[in-house]
């Protein structure tokens, strides 16, 4: 009876496979296409995407910077508890904020937030054929629609970063003080002495690549939706999922990449 | 000023009404159980890889500051084990939870307020809020802290793994509860359940309000994620300092 079990998992695997390849070739059709379309894009969209995608995510930027900046502090915390290494929090944290937990928090927030919306506007205009409507009309869809997405994503991270690394830095500062009893003047001090200006510009990368990832992998999405108003649904979940999932690979890549270099 | 209080007001309300209408007319168990597997079961994946993947993180972190310091990071085991199960293993598992069903659960509810189909639903002497939002609320105090302990136990894990494989060192040290005690399971238990209700009743305010066509769909799906990833945050916050200010 082990035959219908092993063809079945046979069969799941090629499917997954067959998947996989397929994601991974539209993925880089809509990076082709959106490269290609860079010097027609369209501004207005452009300008609307930057206000929707930057603007309009600030509040939950630096609360996730915040929390960011509490966690950290709480991490590290448990060296001063153990060691009294005062000296070292302001390393710490500056080193898990810049590298870590703010990049990573704030990907899979912009994720949520910008990578749903994405998908889903652009799987409802795909399910009504709009976009062929475009293309019939000799208009293309990714001067229009994907490639100002793409850049107002990636403007909108790298001008994110900087703001949700200023307030995390500054919230640990704050947490530091209220719960260790770590005046600021010592966090500050330790922070200038063990940082460099490299660890700022690994989390920069790192922010870069993921507002990357998330707007190629949402556009992608709710550019293959197909059926009706059930598959836009399914397009927004799915673009969260395969971002997050991204990002985690993205990650690890990069950390590892760039801890060599360092 | 008004958004502010919109932002708290509103699902306080949303949860009396849900309260008080599901005390009136009951709960309908088999739709609650329904979407226990919609929230829990469907985002078990999602929760269970991304916990993973951060408590690979974790461990790397560690290990980097450790050197700096005392050489082994292995010393530290039990007090990030700690950490895992009060703060981090909670929020983030209820973060990447409201992420994933206070999108769908938005989409839902605004879809069907867009077709009109709620107040077909009044109209047939049914209630919206016992009927449609109750058995979410309760999937998600259900749910979110079962997540919780299985994200907890997915960053634990890979925590071990990845200390023993890549970093030459003693992993199950980061599994030693030598320092956990009922006060942390207690912080992590708040959190957790303030969670679960607060994604589903997010979700549910932002999608009611939806009016209009498709754009108003996706419009509600950005507000209740917004709103429910924020929500977590706070909560988190909250219950942190608080706990950290009476030092237990």
């Amino acid at each position: 009876m082990a035959a219908p079990v092993s063809s079945a998992a046979l069969a799941w695997l090629g499917r997954s496979v067959l998947g996989a390849v397929e994601g991974v070739g539209a993925l880089a059709l809509v990076a082709g296409r959106t490269a290609w379309a860079l010097p027609r894009l369209e501004r207005r969209e452009l300008a609307r995407g930057l206000v929707q995608f930057g603007y309009g995510s600030l509040p939950l930027a630096l609360a996730t910077a915040a929390m960011a900046g509490v966690i950290v502090v709480v991490q590290a915390g448990i060296y001063i508890q153990r060691f009294g290494a005062r000296a070292f929090l302001g390393w710490a944290a500056g080193y898990g904020v810049l590298w870590e937990f703010g990049p990573l928090l704030l990907g899979l927030i912009m994720s949520a937030r910008i990578g749903a919306r994405n998908a889903a506007e652009l799987a409802t205009l795909k399910v009504g054929g709009q976009i062929e409507g475009l293309r019939g009309i000799g208009l293309d869809p990714f001067a229009l629609l994907v490639a100002p997405r793409v850049v107002a994503m990636e403007v909108s991270m790298l001008a994110l970063s900087t703001f949700t690394f200023l307030v995390a830095i500054l919230c640990e500062a704050v947490a530091a003080k209220l719960t260790l009893n770590l005046p600021l003047r010592v966090f500050f001090g330790t922070f200038a002495d063990m940082l460099s200006p490299f660890d700022i510009v690994g989390g920069v990368v790192k922010t870069g690549a993921f507002g990357l990832a998330i707007s190629l992998v949402s556009t992608a999405v709710g550019l293959r939706a197909k059926g009706g108003a059930r598959a836009v649904g399914e397009a927004a979940a799915s673009a969260v999922v395969l971002g997050c999932a991204a990002i985690f690979l993205l990650d690890f890549l990069l950390t590892t990449l760039l801890s060599r270099w360092s | 000023m008004k958004r502010v209080l919109t932002f708290f007001g509103a699902p306080g309300v949303m949860l009396a009404r849900t309260v008080r209408a599901s005390l009136r007319e009951g709960v309908p168990w088999r739709e609650t159980l329904a979407q226990v597997h919609a929230l829990g079961g469907r985002s078990v994946w999602l929760v269970m890889s991304g916990m993973a993947f951060f408590g690979a993180v974790l461990v790397t972190i560690a290990n980097a500051q450790a050197k700096k310091l005392i050489g082994n990071v292995a010393v530290l085991g039990p007090a990030y084990f700690e950490m895992l199960v009060r703060e981090l293993g909670p929020a983030v598992s209820a973060l990447l939870t409201a992420a994933r069903a206070g999108a769908s659960h938005s989409a839902e509810l605004s879809t069907m307020s867009v077709n009109e189909q709620v107040e077909a639903l009044e109209m047939s002497a049914g209630d919206p809020y016992a009927d449609l939002v109750a058995p979410r609320v309760l999937a998600g105090v259900v749910g979110v802290p079962m997540l919780c302990v299985l994200g907890t136990v997915a960053a634990t894990l890979s925590a071990v793994v990845v200390a023993s494989l890549a970093f030459d060192i003693d992993g199950r040290a980061f599994m030693d509860a030598r320092y956990v005690d009922g006060w942390d399971v207690l912080v992590a238990v708040l959190k957790a359940v303030g969670c679960g209700l607060y994604i589903p009743l997010a979700a549910a305010v932002a999608g009611l309000k939806a009016r209009g066509g498709a754009e108003a769909v996706g419009e509600a799906t950005t507000d209740g994620v917004v709103a429910a990833s924020l929500g977590c945050l706070l909560i988190d916050l909250t219950v942190s300092l608080a706990f950290q200010f009476v030092r237990l």
